[in-house]
């Protein structure tokens, strides 16, 4: 498909998630809603993969790239993170361990448990 | 002539995808996951602006730009989810149990933490989304009164070190299923992490994307009612 066909279809994806989100009654990110849409049309089978390939192929090889800007942003508030340095590395590096552990067994347990019940999957 | 140059959007948009294809070629060179292109691509452009004392503006102009792709690069991450449509649906309760239980602990330990370190609001709301990939957890910061740069810098360390401890963890915690390791990486430690389970295994790389997207969706919505 022509790129420019497929910039239409997923910017207007992203332009009509942020009028819904203006709707919401509650504060929720665009860019889920817009993430919801595009899986809802794909699943539909409105939007084909072919649709949108080249520009979703150049989005997740570069995705990196997004978020720079953000955390070059961090330089405005580096006096924040400096206040807060040890809170803030307990915390990313502590969280991650614990996450992954629940996470892991859960679906672990979930598993062998629908498993041992029917010994077919359950959809 | 240098002050008309670095007021042009040019100059943010020339630095970011200089900085990033240096950084990406850094990586590959050394194939060290510590060399994390987003860590080293952003330190190189700080490191720019501090040296040649140019204000953030200047780069601000380009760099806004940029950050407005996330959210097309967010809303493409529903590929993921379309093409392991397949393996989500065999293991859906699990993987939406895991995803749900991973997203909550994540937020219950972060928010434990904050209480323990008694931290502004602010601090507070930047930190809860760090689990999840930046395009999503940037905006839930938004929402919430975070700052985005935050937020942004715990989620790439956090990705970092799932990605190189992941292996450690499951042999640590004793996780055996590849589809129960996958999905523990996704929810840890998002898309950063994804790249090495894709390595570990393609089962472990399939259900650790798809895990990425709902634990982004569930922390969300989860936040919502904080």
């Amino acid at each position: 498909m022509h790129i420019m066909a497929e910039i239409a279809i997923i910017f207007g994806i992203c332009l009509l998630s942020e009028g819904i989100a203006a709707l919401l009654p509650f504060v929720f990110p665009a860019s889920v809603i817009s993430m919801l849409i595009l899986a809802a049309l794909l699943l539909t089978g409105v939007v084909k993969t072919k649709h949108i390939q080249l520009l979703s192929g150049f989005f997740i090889a570069n995705m990196g790239m997004f978020f720079i800007p953000s955390l070059v942003g961090t330089l405005e508030y580096a006096e924040t993170l400096r206040a807060q340095f040890i809170p803030f590395l307990v915390i990313t590096l502590l969280t991650t361990p614990v996450v992954y552990l629940v996470t892991a067994w859960t679906v672990q347990l979930l598993t062998r448990l629908l498993s041992r019940k029917g010994g077919s999957r359950h959809d | 002539m240098i002050d008309a140059m670095l007021s042009s959007p040019f100059f943010g948009l020339t630095l970011t995808a200089a900085c990033w294809c240096f950084a990406l070629r850094l990586q590959k060179r050394t194939g060290l996951l510590v060399c994390n292109p987003v860590l080293v691509a952003a330190l190189l452009v700080i490191g720019v602006l501090t040296v040649f004392h140019i204000p953030l503006e200047s780069y601000n102009a380009g760099g806004s730009m940029i950050k407005l792709m996330l959210g097309p690069a967010t809303a493409v991450l529903a590929l993921n989810i379309y093409q392991q449509r397949q393996i989500l649906k065999s293991h859906f309760l699990p993987v939406l149990a895991g995803c749900l239980m991973g997203s909550i602990t994540s937020i219950a330990v972060v928010l434990a933490f904050c209480w323990f370190f008694a931290t502004e609001d602010v601090f507070t709301a930047s930190m809860l989304p760090k689990s999840i990939t930046t395009a999503i957890a940037v905006g839930i910061s938004e929402s919430g009164g975070g700052i985005q740069g935050i937020t942004a810098a715990s989620v790439v360390i956090t990705g970092v070190e799932g990605a190189i401890l992941s292996p450690l963890f499951a042999r640590l915690f004793r996780v055996t299923d590849p589809v129960a390791e996958g999905v523990a990486i996704g929810a840890c430690s998002h898309a950063i992490g994804t790249s090495k389970a894709l390595e570990i295994g393609v089962l472990q790389g399939a259900m650790s994307s798809v895990s990425l997207c709902v634990c982004g969706i569930l922390t969300s919505i989860l936040v919502l009612f904080l």
